[in-house]
């Protein structure tokens, strides 16, 4: 029984260049601004930025690693609204997401759980309005 | 060259359909860190977010329409949403097309939202995608 208030168990990723590297060849996505310093700064940008869908990836992985099923996902959204710059170190940069259910609804083919996102790095809120959908059995 | 309300409706599908190997599913997988098992295997399923992929065929026709004039260092993704009629699966093969929905502008910044529909051949329904670009035109 999923409840309204739940909170799911959060999730910390860390993104290293390499990783924005890795993204970059298996997505597709090849905009500089994900790999060239050069690049990232003529265009007025605080540093080089991981792909905001990579960030979209990570924290749809709070709920997927939640449910059973990841087929049960019937709707997820996010806003990129602020970017998660990635220093060309090994540290990298570190997002931690959280989520909590917010409403429990019912559609003709069953009971749906509509999952609010949180997803933060440093001290800064890197998505907003993220929210997921998932079919409850 | 600019954008204009004009060009809303206008429809982009992508030359070829998207043949979907469980390989390049796990490669997906691995490319964010996932290791859930649902991604693996004969019987794999696509990381939700793969759904993006898969339509940007049709996103390089859109941004490939020169009446648009866009350029993709130029561009900031502002929201992306899915919706999944079911996920896509190793084996299938999608057709997938972007139409403008929407164009909004503040100055130099184009604000252009486009819709992706994902089907298999036969016309069964997986995903509708909605994307919100901005394209800075300043200095173009």
């Amino acid at each position: 029984m999923i409840e309204v208030g739940t909170e799911l168990p959060p999730l910390t990723v860390t993104l290293r260049r390499e990783d924005l590297v890795r993204y970059a060849g298996a997505s597709g996505d090849f905009n500089p601004i994900h790999w060239s310093d050069r690049m990232a700064a003529a265009l007025e940008l605080p540093g080089v930025i991981a792909h905001g869908m990579l960030t979209m990836a990570s924290a749809v992985r709070v709920v997927t690693d939640w449910i059973d099923d990841p087929a049960d996902l019937v709707e997820y959204g996010v806003r990129f609204t602020k970017p998660v710059v990635v220093p060309d170190d090994d540290k990298g940069a570190s997002v931690t997401f959280s989520a909590k259910v917010d409403k429990v609804t019912e559609d003709d083919r069953g009971g749906l759980a509509e999952i609010d996102i949180t997803a933060v790095a440093g001290e800064e809120k890197v998505l907003g309005r993220a929210r997921a959908v998932v079919r409850v059995r | 060259m600019t954008i204009d309300a004009t060009m809303v409706g206008r429809s982009y599908a992508a030359a070829e359909s998207y043949q979907v190997g469980r390989e390049k599913i796990r490669e997906f997988a691995d490319a964010i860190g996932d290791s859930n098992p649902a991604y693996r295997g004969d019987d794999a399923v696509a990381p939700p977010t793969f759904a993006f992929v898969v339509g940007s065929r049709a996103l390089e026709q859109l941004l490939h329409d020169e009446e648009l004039g866009l350029r993709l260092d130029r561009i900031v993704h502002g929201a992306q949403k899915f919706s999944y009629t079911r996920p896509i699966k190793a084996g299938d093969e999608i057709a997938a097309t972007a139409t403008i929905t929407t164009v909004r502008k503040a100055g130099p910044v184009e604000v252009i939202m486009y819709e992706t529909t994902l089907t298999t051949a036969d016309g069964e329904a997986i995903a509708t995608a909605t994307s919100t670009l901005s394209h800075n035109r300043a200095d173009a």
